[in-house]
């Protein structure tokens, strides 16, 4: 296990002192490696980590900085990027400078585009943790992370460049499914770091052939020629992502190729280096395959071969230097995993495997995808200002937080000549501040189970006080609906968010066809997830929320079968007991402000079921066509 | 204003593989603006944004005026320099709608997630022609058209239907098979290899291609005052309105535009029922009323069903 990185200033970059580790972590190696293709290549600039120890951050940050930059110590902190990043933090930086009349005022671009357009070593970004990420920062990384251009246009700035900047991120795999797979999908190099061992950034990167980080450098600066790739290499890179990948998938690993063979000097990138890509990333690479020959194409390179397989080198693409000696070689050059070319591999020699080790996790993630996650979130009521809502205007000034300069400026132009100043003066008067989009103060969550909506029983009747409280509290209002047979796959909920009960959604939802599956427990988890993001997003602003379920309780599909799309008979009671397991997530909520409603369908057998729902949830049961109200646990009975 | 910026390259647009409905549908729109813009929606990774941007730089030799989702409102609509400002100068600085305007076409990455605020000043515009700015001292309104290209990932949500409506034609980003995923792979990696290159033949090709395609849409965009719409045609466009439901009249205009457009660039000398048929999806899959309210954008058998017989020869 690692652990605590030391400060001192001679160790900038480990986690163990360097004579405990003698021998560089294979896993460690390839993650040195990673980085210096991420410098070589802007497409390849978003490097994403799995389940990296936090402390670890810091050092393997401060390991990339330094392959960027050439210099032991970096000119200045990375770019920290968290929940609480906002857009006027990320595009622009206003800066106030010592004139010779006085201050001056100017805004510049901000920390994540200041490198763009320029030489030298690019801004680093890092994210400690890609899911607590602000919406601001998330909309940030699909915008940069190898976009061929940005465009910014924020508070008087008009900047349009390439981005420079390189991206290091990490995520726990379990979470993987939680992200939107539009960022995920940013990150070119992913790595699983379970179990990383960090030696000395010297000795890191000491390993490396000497024009490795020339190399890296010179690429700061300039395009540098780079090897070609050859079909065969591509054939290579198909087979190994598998043909379900994505396309961005396929050229990042031809790209991470492509880069090993320019840092070896090659002029062409063959399957082998696909495969040492691959295994750079952790990706199974079958032996056979991988050792397949390159054949000879227009650049006329068969005649050079590839690093034997046999070789520290093969598996990451270093060349040995004549008379280097380099410990662990017989380790760091072994396959990962020799015969399995379907399945993820761990983290190597002294790593603890204790989740799913492969650079795609997404595709095999259980957790629920977060709701639009990349929209900012809906406004509809004045609430109380939040210093994290949409900047929507700009109003004079109460106190010096949130100041709009742009707008102050302005208006202290106007002024100049009246006060007749010798230079540009800014006094309080006019100052402005932000004016944000407040958030909603009032959330109606409805999870409708279809399939208990039977005989003549108009459940809007038993739902119109929720509506009505939603429309008079301006509140917003989640849709998830369950059973219906319009859905596109009946063992999945199917939710939408509202601005307000008018959106004209919310009626043909409360009529669909019944159909034949009910996805409770999935319905469950998607309201537990809603509420759970709105608290979140929204901090003390949302005072008050509804969760309404109307169902029998009978759910008939397992979470499991929701997640993967398989239904695997016989399901006995399976969807039963995941719908409760999934319902504790909402009692262990802020109660204060979250309130729980189960509308019994009162269907027979199993009526029993609704209270055992609302007993989970927290909450009251009221019956479908009386309404009325029994406390939880149905033990009481009164009128509502 | 020029939209130039150091160090970008974007593919070629003559080079970009497959996606021909995407490629079709912006040239159809250059050939006949009043179409009023396209919606590109396809799941990520599909070279939305990469063709929107090469089709500018081909069509105008730079890039398209672009709003990105975080803009704010003052470079929206417009406001001052700000360093002149502190030198005491009071200098407008443009919009991007108003730039928009001198370009004819205002492209919006990731369309479905711009803000609220952002989407309401834009429709005023649209739908009014007017750009009426009274804040921070500015007191102006002119007339503004241009045509919104937008594109987005429905994976991360809907638009409001009435933007929705502003795009004049939309069409979904198609998923390639193995050949032209492996032809699209290896022309992205030759194009960064050749970009290293102090001179490239590939590069100097490919610019002549783009250039001969541009000459053939301008050619196409002289021609379409003189292509005629017969009337079976405009009568055949109402009634397959009728046949999907369409919301709305603007999917009829919009379609018997695009079907003469369609007809100018293959040199045709008046529109038929072909043209019609070639562009209805992207004129009315958008304005179904499933679609108008979130549903999905595919147009399927079912809706080729809907209108098949009307184009059956009699």
């Amino acid at each position: 296990m690692p652990t605590e990185p030391p400060h001192g200033a001679d160790m900038p970059a480990e986690n163990v002192p360097s004579t405990e580790v003698e021998e560089p972590d294979e896993l460690a190696v390839r993650l040195c490696h990673a980085l210096v293709c991420a410098a070589v290549d802007p497409a390849l600039s978003g490097v994403l980590l799995f389940d990296l120890e936090p402390q670890l951050l810091d050092p393997v940050a401060r390991l990339f900085a330094r392959i960027l930059t050439g210099e032991p110590r970096s000119p200045g902190p990375p770019v920290m990027l968290s929940a609480a990043s906002r857009d006027e933090d990320l595009w622009t930086r206003p800066v106030l400078q010592r004139g010779d009349d006085g201050l001056l005022f100017r805004m510049e671009p901000g920390p994540l585009i200041e490198t763009d357009g320029r030489s030298g070593p690019p801004s680093l970004v890092v994210v400690p943790d890609l899911t607590r990420l602000s919406v601001a920062g998330m909309r940030a990384a699909v915008q940069l992370l190898g976009a061929d251009v940005t465009v910014v246009e924020y508070g008087g700035l008009s900047h349009r460049a390439r981005p420079r900047a390189r991206w290091l991120a990490a995520c726990r795999s379990a979470d993987a499914g939680r992200p939107t797979g539009h960022l995920l999908d940013r990150f070119a190099l992913r790595l699983p770091a379970s179990g990383l061992r960090l030696p000395t950034a010297d000795h890191l990167l000491g390993m490396l052939p000497p024009t490795w980080l020339d190399i890296a450098r010179d690429a700061q600066d300039a395009l540098v020629p780079t090897a070609a790739v050859s079909d065969e290499a591509l054939d290579r890179v198909h087979e190994l992502l598998g043909p379900e990948s994505n396309m961005r998938r396929e050229l990042s690993l031809a790209r991470l190729a492509r880069a090993l063979a320019t840092l070896d000097g090659e002029g062409t990138a063959t399957s082998e280096h696909c495969a040492a890509a691959a295994r750079l990333m952790g990706l199974a690479v079958a032996e056979g395959a991988g050792r397949a020959e390159p054949t000879g194409d227009a650049s006329g390179s068969a005649s050079r071969s590839p690093h034997p397989s046999n070789r520290p080198s093969e598996g990451m693409g270093a060349r040995r230097q004549p008379g280097q000696d380099i410990p662990g070689a017989a380790e760091t050059g072994q396959p990962l995993l020799e015969t399995e070319p379907a399945e993820g591999v761990g983290a190597g020699r002294g790593g603890v495997q204790t989740v799913l080790a492969t650079p795609y996790p997404e595709d095999e993630a259980e957790a629920l995808r977060d709701f639009a996650p990349l929209r900012s979130p809906w406004q509809r009521t004045a609430g109380s200002a939040s210093l994290l809502g949409v900047v929507i205007g700009t109003r004079r000034a109460t106190d010096l937080s949130d100041i709009a300069h742009v707008r102050t400026v302005r208006e202290a132009a106007v002024h100049q000549r009246i006060r007749r100043t010798k230079r540009f003066t800014v006094s309080p008067v006019d100052l402005h501040s932000h004016v944000r989009a407040s958030s909603p103060e009032h959330m109606l969550v409805l999870l409708l189970d279809h399939t208990c909506r039977g005989g003549d029983w108009d459940w809007q009747d038993t739902l119109t006080p929720f509506l009505e409280w939603a429309y008079t509290r301006r509140g917003a209002v989640h849709i998830i609906e369950v059973g219906s047979a319009e859905t596109g796959n009946e063992l999945r909920a199917e939710s939408f968010a509202a601005r307000s009960v008018l959106d004209p959604r919310i009626l043909p939802a409360l009529y669909r066809p019944v159909g034949r599956a009910s996805p409770l427990a999935d319905g469950v988890e998607q309201a537990v997830q809603a509420l759970r993001r709105s608290f979140r997003q929204h901090g003390n602003s949302l005072t008050e929320a509804w969760l309404v379920v109307v169902t029998d309780g009978r759910g008939n599909v397992p979470l499991r079968a929701s997640r993967t799309g398989r239904l695997r008979s016989p399901v006995g009671t399976e969807g039963v007991e995941d719908t409760l397991k999934a319902a504790a997530g909402v009692s262990a909520m802020d109660r204060t402000r979250l309130r729980v409603a189960v509308i019994d369908a009162g269907r027979e057998p199993y009526g029993s079921l609704p209270f055992s729902l609302a007993e989970a949830l927290g909450g009251a049961v009221l019956e479908g066509p009386s309404t009325r109200v029994r406390t939880r646990g149905g033990g009481g009975a009164g009128e509502r | 204003m020029s939209r130039a910026a150091e160090g970008v390259h974007i593919l070629p647009y003559s080079r970009v593989v497959g996606q021909d409905d995407l490629k079709l549908a912006l040239e159809l729109n250059y050939v006949s603006p009043p179409i009023g813009g396209v919606l590109m929606a396809g799941a990520r990774g599909t070279a939305k944004s990469t063709l929107v941007r090469a089709f500018a730089l081909m069509v105008h030799e730079e890039l398209p005026v672009t709003l990105p989702i975080n803009a704010t409102d003052d470079r929206v609509v417009g406001g001052w320099e700000l360093d002149a400002l502190m030198r005491g100068e009071p200098r407008p600085q443009p919009g991007l709608l108003e730039e928009a305007a001198e370009k004819g076409l205002l492209y919006i990455d990731e369309v479905n997630l711009l803000d609220d605020h952002l989407v309401n000043i834009i429709l005023d515009v649209v739908s009014t022609g007017v750009l009426s700015v009274q804040r921070e001292g500015l007191a102006t309104a002119k007339q503004l058209s241009f045509g919104l290209v937008g594109t987005m990932n429905p994976e991360e949500g809907g638009l409001r239907p009435q933007l929705l409506d502003r795009f004049g034609l939309m069409v979904a980003a198609s998923q390639l098979d193995t050949d032209a995923r492996h032809r699209t792979i290896r022309t992205v990696l030759d194009f960064e290899e050749e970009l290293t290159r102090k001179e490239s033949v590939w590069l100097e090709q490919a610019a002549r291609d783009d250039s001969a395609r541009r000459d053939q849409l301008e050619r196409a965009r002289d021609r379409v005052p003189g292509t005629p719409i017969p009337e079976d045609v405009v009568r055949l466009c109402a009634r397959a309105a009728e046949r999907v439901a369409a919301v709305g009249q603007r999917g009829e205009i919009v379609a018997t535009l695009a079907a003469r457009a369609l007809a100018a660039l293959e040199g045709a000398d008046e529109v038929v029922p072909g043209h019609l048929l070639r562009v209805l999806p992207m004129a009315f899959r958008h304005r179904r009323p499933e679609t108008a309210h979130g549903g999905t954008f595919e147009w399927g058998p079912e809706d080729e069903s809907r209108v098949e017989d009307l184009f059956e020869p009699a």
